[in-house]
């Protein structure tokens, strides 16, 4: 199914078999995009929200001299735009880095789902607010952190988002980005980067090497980038998700 | 209950780490300092910032007398 990999995992919000069914029937259209094409462009009117099946989309803005500051990174799963359902319109554009597969679904189908299916509405809230948690790290990352930490960060947050998608094994991932993607997430320069991939290999924390990461030491890269997975609500088999949180009918 | 929120930043004490690499200055720390330079950008920034330290040093010896 189209929407597999969405909320999967996580904290008491995962969908069940009648809201997935739902969301399936909402998707008006699919279609598979080439890398670095943009979808969607800031102050554009927009009727429909994007469903990310495959690849990896990014949301940017440039700056006045054109130099990129990626402000999220979109992975399998993730509803890029969803917040364009209230908006109608986005302050950034909307890309796809590499080869993507994105599902449509139209905002009246969403006002449709809206009215029928409260719990699903939330959950469709949740993705959002998710959104917003990833930003705040991305502010602190930026913020707080040193060039190595920020791309260790980065590093440990699309392992984990991954591992929630399917796409990770926890070790190793296939990570469609070149350093100068990672340069503009991270707010660096390639040069930078590239000594920073050095470094971390050096370190003997992690590689990245022809679109591929492998975590050597996954423990000692969080603690370099400060890295707490608790802001990506990720489901913890071990502990039931609190009252508040379980589904509700 | 409530927790005080922290303090504002205070003025960092460890020094950044500047090397060279391909051509280009990398300035590293502290805290989120992660800049990239060319020689002469980072040779005016050095400049600049120890006329800067001169400066803030004369300040605090001006508020001490």
């Amino acid at each position: 199914m189209l929407t597999d990999r969405f909320l999967r995992d996580r904290r008491g919000v995962s969908l069940d078999a009648g809201e997935r069914a739902r969301l399936e029937a909402a998707i008006s259209t699919t279609s598979t995009v080439e890398a670095r094409k943009i979808i969607a462009r800031a102050g554009q009117w927009l009727d429909q929200s994007t469903l990310l099946v495959e690849g990896i989309m990014s949301r940017y803005l440039d700056d006045r001299d054109g130099l990129r500051q990626l402000v999220a990174i979109h992975l399998p799963g993730d509803f890029v735009d969803l917040h364009a359902y209230p908006l109608k319109h986005l302050d950034h554009d909307v890309g796809t880095m590499t080869p993507a597969t994105i599902a449509i679904v139209p905002h009246v189908e969403l006002d449709a789902i809206t009215e029928e299916m409260p719990e699903l509405t939330r959950k469709l809230w949740f993705a959002t607010l998710l959104d917003a948690a990833i930003h705040r790290a991305w502010l602190f990352r930026l913020g707080r952190l040193d060039a190595i930490g920020r791309v260790a960060h980065f590093f440990c947050e699309t392992n984990v988002r991954l591992q929630s998608a399917g796409l990770s094994d926890g070790r190793q991932f296939t990570l469609g980005l070149t350093q100068a993607d990672v340069a503009e997430i991270c707010g660096l320069t390639t040069v930078h980067v590239n000594r920073v991939v050095r470094h971390l290999r050096e370190e003997g924390l992690c590689t990245f090497r022809n679109g591929k990461v492998e975590i050597l030491d996954a423990a000692k890269l969080a603690r370099r980038g400060q890295f707490d997975p608790a802001y990506l609500y990720i489901d913890d088999p071990a502990s039931p998700p609190p009252p508040d949180q379980r589904p509700r009918r | 209950m409530t927790d005080d929120l922290s303090s504002p930043q205070p003025p960092e004490t460890e020094a950044g780490v500047a090397t060279a690499e391909d051509g280009v200055v990398l300035l590293d720390g502290p805290d989120g300092v992660a800049v990239t330079m060319t020689p002469a950008a980072a040779r005016s920034t050095g400049e600049s910032l120890i006329e800067a330290a001169r400066r803030a040093e004369a300040q605090l010896a001006a508020r001490r007398s």
